[in-house]
């Protein structure tokens, strides 16, 4: 574990030993709001293999089920005046339940989040609701309408298939089916556990609420919880590919394959320098100029190395979402069919371009002054904060805000371009497309034909020159490395 | 050049001494004039060294009205980002990448903004850039086709989600001769014919992108004066134009209207129920009634909902209102159920509410809850300085002024139980309805999609 040395020997011995402590992060302001994040650190990676969603359910049932002593209904009502809710999400080794209230309500507000997650009602019909809220995210959320969203779930699931991430968070409609609501509670009296949660308070609460928040979260059981044997995905011998087979307008991408790097592995700020140079997200980078700005392909293209899931509908990334193991993500957003090979090749042509010839100079400079101011906006709001600041909590870590900027002044572009070396490749990649006529995709990617491009307007010489560089881009791909999936089998 | 000012401070703390219920709108803020009609609203906030300029064009698609050019406002909201010759697109995007601050644009029916959030010591940048490119856009015919495929790419990826097309038939449906009879993306047809209209375009930035139609507003860690000098200093010498459009109104309705999408591929049956409702207007309490009304009648705490998604679980979804506008729009109630022999069960249970609602006054300690619930709403979103910003360009895009969001509360301070039970009785009534529910294919009979389309999320 090289990537550790680096900090002090203080982190080491915390990440390695076992956390007894109720952890609890409070970040107190002039605000007039109290910001809550209640972090669980486990997540679906401990669901049972044949109850994929658990993890999910229980969270879900939580933040959207009665209390004992309160029906749903009645919490709603409660909940309503202060237009204050109670929200969970979900990844695979934190379970996050969020929410906020007026600093006038903080008493009311606290004992209705506080008899949620300590004192829940179990009742069948909030857990049938729940269940069935579930299994249409599935079948409806993710299958039926938003094939980017498809994609990139698809990839992670293929890449950590026969690891504990080797499931969706939001399970399976098959495992879903078969959980039961004593499942659920199951989880709970194992997984909710003092040495399992991370309390986050942030913003103009009293001085003495943070104390009480940990007196009461005291009435979890201490348990040290079950945490699966770190196990990073399968080697990946050669490029596959799954393409999704459903009725829709055009050709969505994602792909990728794994990496060793961290937000506390040493080569981090020069692989999320890479990543921002090749492609920040819905911003800019050399993916979008050369597939969007000059060539009209699609709407946008970028690149990440962390899980960043709703990129659709966000601008920023959720935080709380921390993972032992994270890939390396292209996100090709949605391509018209004709362009569809050219598309992935150009995008393996950049990608490969910036492993052979490294980042430039002077982008290199411009890409880390970008990520030292940029942290400050990633960070800008109180829950942004609270969450980053619980997530280095988890990753025993310091102020991600902080380590960054120090990271990234020292940082020099060789380093930067070794990290490149080490970690990124064109090669052992598995991508994922959802796309109609499935099979002809597949005839058309298995081909080694060139794909010419047509343009509605002339382009420079430059363009046209590259076009039949990356046109050709050899995919290597034979027919058995592509695989054709209708989408009413996938999440099954 | 000295411009006219006029300058209105509103101090917190004169709004807690004044009678009657505290403003909504916590912060002091200035609020100027440029002889060219630009007005500049500046809020300094308590949230430090992060700044938010948003500057509201009102322009949006309600102003697409020529026939063949639908989508156009969207489009310009994309084509802003193609440069000048003192800061071509490369340039630009490297300043913004440089000084770490994070720029986008949304556009609605209404309006269309761009908005960049940074670190304060950006500001005179950042004013600088976007003066120069809302005074010296320049773009080439083929970078303006090569961006239409972008707007292309983005009706695509808005076009797995059955509610785009729910809403494009629904508009459809619904106006025959108001411009919302289009979606913000605008017509398919129009999106592909796109790449025809450079010299359209070059027209719709000289009518539109003018001053008298813009509004800047910059809030954060700043103060009034000097960013009052940066403004006149680059956004002074742009030229007022004088082009206003005709945009028609919408004949009354006369009578009910439904119409229905079938969806390619497995989804849950959705019905949306529309209501022709009025336009914006914080002079009377209509508007703000039918907030109340969509409220008490359709959200997570009304009975209707604890009923078909809590009690009964037949639907997932349901939810309703009315989003200020400019013009006529539109008060829409949706249901998305779980089987598809509930849809005209969700249907029917919808029209009982709202007859309900009609026939006797609502209880008073329940609007008392409506009002408290849209007072600490909106408190509560107020979290960041861009935030506060965003808030305000909706407002702004109404009414030119941050104090258009201090009149609405006001308004809904003032409302009585009669109120609610008029507007519910006044406009949703039949013939001024249009019912349009979208159905899904089972697994065996899947068949070729029509086009469906949505809104505009940002130009990137």
């Amino acid at each position: 574990m090289k990537g550790w040395l680096k900090f002090p020997i203080s982190f080491l011995l915390l990440a390695h030993g076992s956390v007894a402590q109720l952890r609890l992060v409070a970040l107190p302001g002039k605000s007039p709001l109290v910001t809550f994040r209640i972090v669980l650190t486990s997540g679906s990676e401990v669901d049972p293999p044949d109850k994929a969603g658990l993890a999910y359910l229980t969270a879900m049932l939580l933040a959207n089920g009665g209390t004992r002593e309160m029906t749903y209904q009645q919490l709603t009502a409660a909940m309503f005046p202060m237009a204050a809710s109670v929200s969970a999400q979900v990844d695979q080794e934190m379970c996050t339940f969020a929410g906020a209230t007026h600093v006038d309500n903080l008493r009311e507000y606290y004992k209705l989040l506080r008899a949620m997650l300590l004192d829940p009602g179990w009742r069948e019909d909030d857990f049938k609701r729940v269940k069935d809220d579930a299994i249409n995210n599935l079948k409806v959320g993710l299958r039926g309408n938003n094939d980017e969203e498809l994609a990139k779930e698809v990839l992670y699931q293929n890449i950590f298939q026969g690891t504990p991430y080797g499931h969706y968070p939001g399970g399976s409609v098959s495992s879903l089916e078969k959980i039961a609501l004593d499942d659920v509670k199951q989880f709970y009296r194992l997984q909710y556990s003092q040495s399992n949660v991370i309390l986050g308070i942030a913003g103009g609460y009293p001085e003495t609420f943070p104390e009480s928040l940990k007196r009461d979260f005291r009435k979890l059981p201490e348990g040290a919880g079950f945490r699966p044997r770190p196990k990073p995905a399968s080697l990946i011998e050669a490029t596959r590919v799954v393409i999704v087979d459903k009725d829709t307008r055009s050709v969505a991408y994602s792909m990728g394959f794994p990496i060793g790097v961290t937000r506390r592995h040493p080569d981090y700020p020069a692989l999320l320098l890479a990543a921002s140079y090749l492609g920040q997200h819905r911003m800019g980078g050399v993916l979008y100029d050369e597939m969007r700005e000059k060539r009209g392909l699609n709407y946008g293209d970028y690149a990440y190395i962390e899980y960043f899931p709703q990129g659709m509908f966000l601008m920023e990334p959720s935080p709380n979402l921390a993972r032992r193991y994270q890939i390396f993500q292209l996100w090709i957003r949605p391509v018209e069919p004709p362009t569809a090979k050219f598309a992935l090749r150009l995008a393996l042509y950049e990608l490969d371009k910036l492993i052979k010839g490294g980042i430039p100079e002077e982008v290199f400079a411009r890409t880390r002054d970008f990520l030292m101011k940029y942290v400050n906006v990633l960070t800008r709001t109180k829950r942004a904060e609270l969450g980053y600041a619980i997530d280095s909590v988890y990753y025993t870590m310091p102020n991600y805000n902080e380590y960054l900027k120090t990271a990234l002044a020292k940082l020099t572009r060789d380093e930067v371009n070794r990290a490149i070396q080490r970690h990124l490749r064109t090669g052992r990649v598995v991508i994922v497309a959802v796309s109609k006529n499935g099979e002809e995709l597949k005839r058309l990617l298995a081909g080694d034909e060139p794909s010419p491009m047509i343009y509605n307007s002339p382009k420079p010489a430059a363009i046209v020159e590259e076009d039949q560089i990356a046109g050709k881009w050899p995919l290597h791909l034979r027919p058995d490395d592509i695989q054709v999936v209708p989408a009413r089998d996938v999440f099954q | 050049m000295r411009p006219h000012v006029l300058l209105l401070g509103f101090l917190a703390a004169a709004a807690f001494a004044a009678p009657g219920p505290q403003k909504i709108f916590p912060y002091a803020y200035s609020q100027e004039d440029l002889p060219n009609g630009l007005r500049l609203v500046t809020v300094p906030t308590d949230y430090p060294n992060i700044v938010a300029a948003y500057i509201v064009v009102q322009t949006g698609s309600r102003n697409e009205v020529e026939p063949g050019h639908t989508g156009f406002a969207h489009l310009f909201e994309h084509l802003m980002f193609k440069g000048t010759e003192k800061f071509p697109a490369a340039k630009y995007d490297e300043t913004i990448r440089r000084i770490g601050a994070a720029s986008n644009a949304f556009t609605t029916d209404d309006y269309t903004c761009f908005y960049t959030t940074f670190s304060k010591e950006d500001l005179g940048t950042v004013l600088i850039m976007e003066a120069d490119r809302f005074q010296n856009l320049h773009y080439s015919e083929p970078e303006f086709k090569t961006e239409t495929l972008a707007v292309l790419g983005e009706y695509n990826k808005n076009s797995s989600s059955p509610f785009q097309k729910l809403q494009e038939a629904l508009f459809d449906t619904a106006f025959d001769a108001s411009t919302y009879k289009h979606t913000t993306m605008g017509f398919l047809k129009d999106i592909q014919d796109m790449p025809n209209q450079y010299p359209y375009s070059l027209k719709f930035f000289e009518r539109y992108y003018r001053p008298e139609y813009t509004t800047i507003l910059v809030v954060g860690d700043v103060k009034s004066r000097p960013t009052r000098e940066l403004v006149e200093k680059y956004w002074g010498p742009w030229k007022r134009g004088g082009y206003k459009p005709d945009i028609p109104a919408e004949p009354p309705q006369k009578g009910p209207r439904a119409g229905h999408v079938d969806w390619p591929v497995p989804t849950l049956p959705i019905v949306t129920i529309a209501f022709k409702a009025p336009a914006y207007d914080d002079a009377t309490r209509e508007s703000a009634a039918l907030d109340a009304l969509a409220d008490l009648a359709f959200s997570a705490n009304s009975d209707l909902y604890q009923k078909l998604v809590v009690e009964e679980q037949k639907a997932d979804l349901l939810y309703g209102g009315l989003a200020d506008h400019v013009d006529p729009a539109l008060f829409q109630i949706t249901a998305r159920v779980r089987k598809q022999d509930d849809l005209d069960y969700a249907r029917d249970r919808i029209l009982d509410t709202i007859r309900g609602f009609q026939d006797q006054p609502v209880d008073a300690a329940r609007l008392d809850t409506v009002r408290k619930q849209l007072r600490y709403s909106m408190a509560m979103r107020m979290d960041s300085s861009d935030a506060i910003a965003g808030i305000l360009a909706s407002y702004v895009a109404l009414r030119r002024t941050p104090e258009t969001l201090n009149r609405q509360f006001e308004q809904y301070a003032r409302l009585t139980p009669e109120d609610v039970q008029k507007v519910a009785a006044k406009y949703l009534v039949e013939a001024g309805r249009t019912i349009v529910t979208l159905t899904g294919v089972t697994l065996t009979a899947l068949h070729p999609a029509t086009g469906p389309a949505g809104g505009s999320g940002g130009a990137r």
